[in-house]
């Protein structure tokens, strides 16, 4: 009624626990019709949580959420949706079944059952163009790589037409045009009536669409105020933002300091293969010529890769540009039409995943693939199932030094993990097979800049002792400070190649990451 | 584009309907027999496609929505003299009205819970009728008038069927249908679209309730005489089940596919029932292992182009 004095989201006292963990611990908010918060904070901080109680999904244990005044609390999801608030699932949970365009049209038809189909279609073909899915509309959701599929998630929050809108990780894995492009889709759905919260990882969408911010830590709120003074904050720095990565150029840092063995390789060194004798003669993995793709559609055009026992190196490229089919036809996930790709001089193309995982290469997912009813420590022993108790204990031990929430979280179900922890687990997951060669796809994705300090500092220390890594990752400084050579991956090809000293200030990388836009 | 399908799968059904009505003047007794009973299950298998294959609601409760249905009716017949039309539109209303009272019960545990629930009430109800002696106790009762000729109760079999048939059309060819699919992939997903799933899959467990409650007491009037074991017997979940699991669960022209098969079988082999049990059985468990999707499914991965009420 009183949209002056009445906020149009207030959340208050609001209380989740899972057992033991408070995930949410006493927090207020509110939100006012034409504004656009952040929310920030460490991985496991209840950001989720926060989301998912206000859209209904949660059920709080204690507190008070009111909209427009009404309290909703005890609301089901389905009425706060039709009430008006939309949320997206920080991981997508698309009807698989269906073609994206019918995904769109289940909100439509549940809001409004007897709108025009006309009316539905130019609505449903406006946000399909809005939101850049346009070209997959009559696509079955299931074949959608991820990152459209958290499009996705964003163009059927937005069909509900809400008043309050809750995003929650969406720009987590885009490269900077993309995220540039993101940038404007938000700040184009912002509406003098509308109320945002996003939930973000990349702290530029924070900053360029967020006036005011709040920090999460632990469930409970660290700080609240302009997202500017927020982020300039010291304690802020401290319990979430880290260096920040970017800040620390290739130049700056010599490598091999950067690779200087830490105090935790003790443990990580369980983790490490033995170099085998013919180590230094070939080539670990050596692609020639290699042709891959689905079904009609040709992916990757004559990719030549070759890298070295101990090398790391990384695979930038715009989405769509084949990162993610490379690294499954390394591993056997899909086999190449044409070329060579050998495995330590063993010829390898068209062998199945297992095999290829035997040869001691491991992949680490886009998309986690956890398996909900196993433990976080089954989902990690699931990986090291071959060697015995003392060894697959020993590997444990390292990967919990490594990611020491997963030893607290280590009884608790695979998927009941927030975004970023279940990241940590399909990376120390990797890691557990104690693999030769190690693909990391889309390494960073949803983990606070603080855990990305430490992720980085940890694969300098698995380099630096012998481990092959090959890392497809968004965030080109914390790669090219890494990484031996670089490959930039344009249309299926490699449009250019080289030392990260000089590709760093290629014009190329800076247009196919900037985007022309700038 | 929905609509025109909508359209379409009406106009084919009205020219069927118009074809089979004037089945009774050329037709022998025994053929007619035979369509009443295909008439009737496919009214149950596409009932239960709904209910399983559709809305991912497994039931074992057919039975006891036929025994409602035949039970209702011969009280109505008997002691009131109601004329049949009245007596089926009362059966629909007491099938969607049972399904309604029960589903608190059987909607507040997902999966399994349900299918254990349905099953319970089936036999919960058969043990109700067994010992009250009002709806004449274990042995049954009879119908107090003569039934109707056969070509009039085949008639009225396929109406039953026909109306079903359009229920399922609407379902599967109008917007109603994502939402259903929502529901089934993904029942938190749709609500936090707005859906509500209680009331989605309450609908549908009310619709299929409904038409089973028609053909039971159809076929209940057919037969002139109920007592509890059988109207409230398994038998009927487990022909209805095995149908459309053999024509393909899931499908829209599976439970067609899988009455007719049945029934085709079932009077090749009417002579001998020990060998139709057993052939039955078998037929059921190599499908299952060979060709999951049933006899609809295989023969669209042979020849077809998909046509399908929901992917399974
Ligand atoms: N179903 C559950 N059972 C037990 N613990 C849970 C469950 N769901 C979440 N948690 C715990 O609650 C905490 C908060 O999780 P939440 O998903 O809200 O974090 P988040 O802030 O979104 O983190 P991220 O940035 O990694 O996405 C985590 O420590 C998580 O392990
Ligand atoms: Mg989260």
């Amino acid at each position: 009624m009183n949209a002056a004095t009445v906020p149009l989201l207030e959340v208050t006292g609001l209380v989740k626990r899972y057992g033991g963990v408070v995930a949410i611990d006493h927090v207020d908010l509110q939100l006012w019709p034409g504004t656009i918060t952040g929310v920030i904070g460490p991985n496991g901080a209840g950001k989720s949580t926060l989301i998912g109680m206000i859209g209904g999904a949660v059920t709080p244990s204690a507190g008070v959420i009111r909209l427009a005044g009404r309290d909703i609390s005890r609301r089901p999801a389905s009425e706060r949706a039709r009430a008006g608030i939309g949320r997206t699932y920080q991981i997508p949970r698309p009807f698989l079944d269906m073609t994206v365009a019918e995904n769109l049209e289940v909100a439509q038809y549940s809001i409004a059952p007897f709108i025009g189909a006309g009316l539905a279609k130019t609505e449903r073909l406006n946000l399909l163009q809005l939101t850049g899915l346009l070209d997959v509309a009559e696509v079955p959701a299931r074949a959608l790589p991820l990152l459209k599929r958290k499009r996705l998630e964003v163009a059927r929050a937005l069909a509900l037409k809400p008043r309050v809108l809750l995003l929650d990780e969406v720009g987590a894995g885009l490269i900077d045009s993309e995220v540039t492009e993101l940038i404007a889709l938000i700040q184009a759905v912002a509406d003098p009536h509308v109320a945002i919260i996003i939930v973000e990882h990349v702290l530029r969408v924070v900053r360029a669409c967020c006036a005011r911010s709040m920090v999460l830590n632990f469930g409970k709120k660290l700080i609240e105020g302009p997202t500017a003074e927020i982020l300039a904050h010291d304690e802020v720095a401290s319990v979430y933002l880290g260096t920040g990565g970017a800040r620390q150029s290739v130049q700056a840092a010599p490598k091999d300091e950067a690779a200087a063995p830490q105090q935790g390789l003790n443990l990580l060194s369980w983790l490490i293969a033995p170099k085998p004798p013919e180590a230094a003669s070939r080539p670990l993995l050596e692609l020639q010529g290699i042709c891959a793709g689905y079904g009609q559609a040709r992916v990757l055009k004559d990719i030549n890769l070759q890298v070295q026992q101990g090398e790391a190196i990384a695979i930038l490229g715009a989405n769509g540009a084949g990162k993610t089919t490379l690294a499954r036809t390394i591993t056997g996930a899909i086999a190449p039409t044409a070329g060579v790709l050998r495995i330590a001089g063993d010829d390898a193309a068209g062998r199945a995943a297992h095999e290829i995982s035997g040869l001691g290469i491991a992949h680490c997912m886009e998309g986690r693939r956890i398996f909900p009813t196993l433990s976080v420590r089954e989902n990690l022993l699931v990986a090291a199932r071959q060697v015995d108790h003392a060894t697959a204990q020993q590997r444990l031990a390292a990967v919990y030094e490594l990611f020491p929430i997963l030893a607290e979280r280590a009884a608790q179900g695979g998927t009941s993990l927030s975004g970023g922890q279940q990241q940590m687990l399909a990376i120390g997951r990797a890691l557990m097979a104690r693999p030769r060669l190690v693909i990391f796809d889309e390494v960073s994705l949803g983990l606070a800049p603080i855990i990305m300090d430490r992720l980085y500092e940890a694969l300098a220390t698995l380099k630096a002792a012998g481990m092959t890594l090959i890392i497809i990752e968004q965030d080109v400084d914390r790669a090219l400070a890494l990484a031996d050579r670089v490959y930039v991956l344009e249309h299926g090809t490699f449009g250019l190649v080289g030392d990260p000293r000089d590709i760093a200030d290629d014009p190329r990388l800076r247009h196919i990451y900037i985007g022309t836009a700038d | 584009m929905k609509q025109h399908r909508l359209i379409g799968d009406v106009g084919i059904l009205a020219g069927g309907f118009a074809l089979l009505w004037f089945a009774p003047s050329f037709a022998s007794d025994y053929a007619l027999q035979i369509s009443f009973r295909v008439m009737i299950y496919l009214t149950l298998a596409e009932s239960w496609n709904l209910l399983t294959g559709s809305v991912g609601l497994v039931s074992l409760g057919t039975a006891s929505f036929v025994g409602l249905g035949s039970y209702v009716a011969f009280g109505l017949a008997n002691h009131f003299g109601t004329p049949l039309p009245v007596i089926l539109m009362i059966c629909a209303l007491a099938g969607a009205l049972l399904a309604t009272v029960v589903s608190p019960a059987l909607f507040r545990l997902r999966g399994v819970y349900f299918t254990v629930g349905t099953l319970a009430l089936a036999a919960l109800l058969q043990l109700l009728m067994v010992n009250l002696p009002t709806f004449g106790g274990a042995s049954g009762i009879f119908l107090k008038h003569d039934p109707p000729p056969l070509p009039s109760l085949y008639h009225y079999a396929l109406s039953v069927a026909l109306v079903t048939a359009l229920a399922m059309a609407i379902c599967a060819r109008t917007r109603i249908s994502v939402i259903i699919r929502a529901v089934r992939d993904d029942e938190d997903a749709a609500a936090q679209m707005g859906v509500r799933p209680y009331r989605v899959k309450l609908g549908a467990f009310a619709l299929a309730s409904a038409l089973i409650a028609m053909a039971g007491a159809v076929q209940a009037i057919n037969l002139g005489a109920i007592e509890p074991y059988g109207t409230f017997g398994l038998q009927w979940t487990i022909d209805t089940l095995s149908m459309v699991i053999i024509g393909g669960i899931g499908w829209r022209l599976g439970p067609l596919a899988g009455v007719l098969f049945v029934v085709a079988l079932g009077e090749m082999l009417a002579n001998y029932p020990e060998a139709h049990i057993a052939i039955t059985g078998v037929i059921l468990i190599v499908l299952i292992r060979f060709a999951p999707s049933g006899i609809v499914g295989l023969l669209t991965r042979l020849f077809t182009r998909p046509r399908r009420l929901s992917s399974p």
